[in-house]
């Protein structure tokens, strides 16, 4: 019997295996998609959350766009086709208190998310989103199967945390020019 | 000067980003979610730049790129590649294919229309 890997993941953070593993993260207002491909046994998990941006710019559709590209060619690049893919959505939950000035977060996550995978016609199997508390994922990669724990001690140390990356704006890849070189 | 464009991505979403921003400046978009959706569009019809991601199924990006080098037409056609790898290996691995440049996203509409206008001005 083999051993099966295990790995964490934080805010940013993407992971697909094509050998079975064990993926884990704590979620606040962000959102973890679990991608799995059934034919294939291959999956992987990403953990993100949409930064406000500068109003009336697309930044955060952007942002989260990239979170999920980022998750789709990874478990590609495992072994999975995107064609066959299947999701589990979790996250969300308004860990922030309702009278923070910062925007609601979570609801931005969870709208972004479920239209993102409609338009990418990625079916969505299982879906735990909103609520106040924050949750502890485990995916296993090689069945697909995602278990989700409540963990209520969490909520102070994750509400800093998402208030400080809600605040913060991610960079924009970088542009090369082959010509002239 | 507004100019056709193909944008080859697997990602719907992101296919709709290249186009808004693209848009902006006029130009007119043609999509292919693949490398052989790609094939078929050029072939009904040449373009004046190519955006093409590097991961997506069948057939890759970079083996995109080395197919349109060996067709006459698509030859010195401008290919920029947009995708979210960022590694050297792979850039100059782009390089060799014959690709024009290289974009790492999540990319800026912005310096995405200047890389356009700059890559056009090039070729004219």
């Amino acid at each position: 019997m083999s051993l099966e890997l295990t790995i964490s993941i934080s805010i940013g953070g993407v992971h697909a295996a094509a050998r079975p593993t064990l993926i884990k993260t704590l979620l606040g207002s962000c959102i973890a998609v679990c991608l799995y491909d059934p034919t294939q046994g291959v999956g992987g998990m990403n953990h993100f959350m949409l930064p406000r941006g500068d109003p009336g710019r697309n930044d955060g559709a952007q942002f989260g766009a990239h979170a999920m590209d980022l998750l789709i060619g990874a478990t590609m690049k495992v072994g999975g086709d995107r064609r066959r893919f299947v999701a589990k959505v979790f996250g969300g939950a308004s860990v922030l208190d309702l009278h923070d000035s910062v925007v609601d977060v979570a609801r931005m996550n969870i709208d972004f998310i479920g239209a993102y995978l409609r338009e990418e016609g990625i079916p969505v199997l299982n879906s735990d989103v909103g609520g106040r508390y924050p949750r502890q994922i485990r995916f296993h990669t090689g069945t697909g199967r995602a278990f989700v724990k409540r963990v209520i001690r969490a909520r102070d140390r994750l509400m800093a945390a998402d208030r400080a990356s809600a605040a913060r704006p991610l960079p924009y890849g970088s542009v090369t020019l082959f010509e002239g070189e | 000067m507004p100019a056709t464009i193909l944008v080859v991505d697997d990602s719907r979403v992101v296919r709709a980003m290249v186009r808004d921003a693209l848009l902006a400046d006029d130009h007119r978009v043609v999509e292919a979610p693949d490398a052989r959706e790609a094939l078929a569009a050029l072939e009904d019809a040449p373009v004046d730049l190519v955006i093409t991601d590097i991961n997506m199924p069948d057939v890759g990006g970079l083996a995109l790129v080395r197919t349109l080098r060996a067709r006459p037409r698509e030859r010195f056609t401008p290919i920029l590649i947009l995708t979210t790898e960022d590694g050297d290996a792979i850039k100059r691995a782009g390089r060799e294919a014959g690709a024009t440049g290289w974009l790492v996203k999540p990319f800026d509409p912005d310096q995405l229309r200047q890389t356009v206008r700059r890559v056009l001005g090039a070729r004219a």
